[in-house]
């Protein structure tokens, strides 16, 4: 369960890109967090990951403070988490492969078991052809597939996605949602930044609706 | 796992040495100048020593005595001489040596010596010193002593040399210090900051590794291993380069420097300090790459 008591984030005064955001996702559950750009949506999913400090608020994940945890215990929280950047965030000198394969590394897995999961999670994304290629040499589009095939590859109890299907097309984008479909009904929660409102429609069990950083509604499916 | 681990990040530095061969090829180059500049101030340094040494190799002080000291006189001063740290022997030169020395150095004045009626020549006792001494007023200290003994007529010896070579020691001890110290904080800096450059190339890697779960010490060690190899490679090139110029420099450059290439010659650096210039390196090289990288840990 991940909770969120009156969190608000100032990059500059006297601007808030969050204003007390108070939410709650349950364990399991398919949740969208959506809104024009620039209402949030990416600092929300940042706070959640604690790639950024909220200026006021607390963050509970599964109980846990996380703005408790001390920098160098940090990884405990990302190793239970799957994150899609929407900059991708990829190693541009190292193939697809070893993208990929970085969570499953750091997390000291064997050879065997590291080529096994990386090959699942790329024939997911269908880019396994692609394996040996290198990043810079991928369509946008495939880009944006290895850094989802990263973020699955360690079968996240949360996974975290920053507009995934941004530049795919619209049926590539309705398997990639498929896909966290189904790691979501294996039992991850699944929260997901978006404003591609098919989409939202299709898969949200839960929306969250933000505007200049305050979330102006909330719709949940019964 | 741990070894496991361990593998991959040595992997992982092997396959950054490489993938980045151009950048890691220039922070050697530097790492490799910045020591060369010090480790040609050795070079130059240890020549001057050499040549000091040289100047207390020939530097003989005589102690003339009186003509009708007995033997346990004579035995006392040469005690009383052996008793200072400076001196390394002593040699008694009777008034016959003396004489027939000159003799043998003079042959022309012969005539002179063979009109006199009794040998002028006095007793005396030659002391060469040890070959370290450089220190003037040790050796003038010593001089008055000795000169202050029953028995001890007169002392000779080359003020000059030991005055030039007086304040060449402290020259060189005083440029050595100020020079040394500023081209090492130099080079530190110089290395800190091109070892940050490379890190700093690679920082999104290290968001990157953060973000997905990597400890910092599993950032850390890669960049650890990395910097140490381009530490040790930057300061064995500035060895070899160095080799190459000890090799050289006498004969293309050193024939054109005239009486001054006594002082210019390069002379090769002794083992101990070949190596701790290559700890220098190493510990350089792996300490501005881990502290480079801690800046970027704290997200």
């Amino acid at each position: 369960m991940i909770e969120l008591f009156h969190v608000w984030k100032q990059y500059q005064k006297p601007h808030w890109a969050l204003s007390d955001i108070s939410l709650e996702i349950r364990t399991g559950e398919f949740c969208f967090i959506t809104g024009p750009s620039g209402s949030g949506k990416t600092t929300l999913l940042k706070i959640i990951f604690r790639e950024l400090i909220p200026t006021e608020g607390q963050i509970l994940v599964d109980g846990v403070n996380i703005l408790k945890i001390p920098d160098h215990k940090i990884y405990r929280l990302r190793r239970t988490m799957g994150i899609v950047f929407q900059d991708f965030r990829l190693l541009f000198h190292q193939s697809v492969f070893h993208n990929v394969a970085v969570p499953l590394q750091v997390a000291g897995l064997s050879s065997k078991e590291i080529r096994r999961r990386v090959f699942n999670a790329l024939r997911q994304v269908n880019l396994h052809h692609k394996m040996w290629d290198f990043p810079q040499r991928l369509s946008y589009g495939e880009q944006q597939r290895v850094a989802i095939a990263r973020a699955i590859v360690n079968n996240p109890s949360i996974l975290l996605a920053d507009e995934p299907t941004g530049n795919l097309d619209p049926e590539l984008a309705f398997e990639i949602m498929s896909i966290f479909k189904e790691i979501n009904q294996q039992g991850a929660t699944v929260i997901i930044g978006s404003h591609d409102r098919e989409l939202i429609r299709h898969f949200g069990d839960k929306i969250f609706f933000l505007q200049k950083g305050k979330i102006i509604g909330k719709e949940e499916k019964q | 796992m741990i070894f496991r681990q361990l593998w991959y990040l040595v992997k992982a530095a092997g396959n950054n040495l490489w993938t980045f061969r151009g950048r890691n090829l220039v922070s050697v180059l530097i790492i490799g100048f910045s020591f060369l500049v010090i480790g040609i101030f050795l070079a130059l340094s240890n020549n001057l020593t050499y040549l000091g040494q040289q100047l207390s190799n020939n530097l003989a002080i005589s102690f003339f005595l009186d003509k009708n000291l007995k033997a346990p006189e004579l035995e006392y001063i040469k005690s009383q001489i052996l008793a200072s740290e400076l001196v390394d022997r002593v040699t008694f030169v009777s008034s016959e040596d003396a004489l027939s020395r000159f003799r043998a150095n003079f042959p022309e004045l012969r005539e002179i010596l063979d009109n006199l009626k009794s040998n002028p020549f006095p007793p005396s006792y030659e002391v060469k010193l040890k070959d370290k001494v450089l220190s003037l007023s040790a050796i003038v200290y010593f001089m008055e002593k000795i000169k202050g003994l029953k028995g001890v007529v007169d002392v000779q010896f080359n003020q000059d040399w030991v005055e030039k070579m007086d304040s060449l020691s402290r020259i060189v001890q005083a440029v050595g210090f100020f020079l040394g110290g500023i081209l090492i904080l130099a080079s530190f800096f110089i290395i800190s900051n091109v070892v940050r450059l490379n890190v700093f190339a690679r920082k999104n890697e290290i968001e990157i590794l953060r973000l997905v779960g990597a400890t910092n010490t599993f950032i850390r060690i890669p960049f650890l291993l990395e910097g140490f190899v381009l530490g040790l490679l930057g300061s064995l090139v500035s060895l070899f380069i160095l080799f190459i110029l000890i090799k050289v420099f006498p004969i293309y450059i050193g024939s054109s420097l005239g009486a001054a290439r006594e002082l210019f010659t390069l002379r090769p650096l002794t083992t101990e300090q070949g190596l701790w210039l290559v700890a220098g390196g190493v510990v350089t090289g792996t300490l501005g790459s881990v502290t480079s990288v801690s800046r970027f840990l704290r997200i």
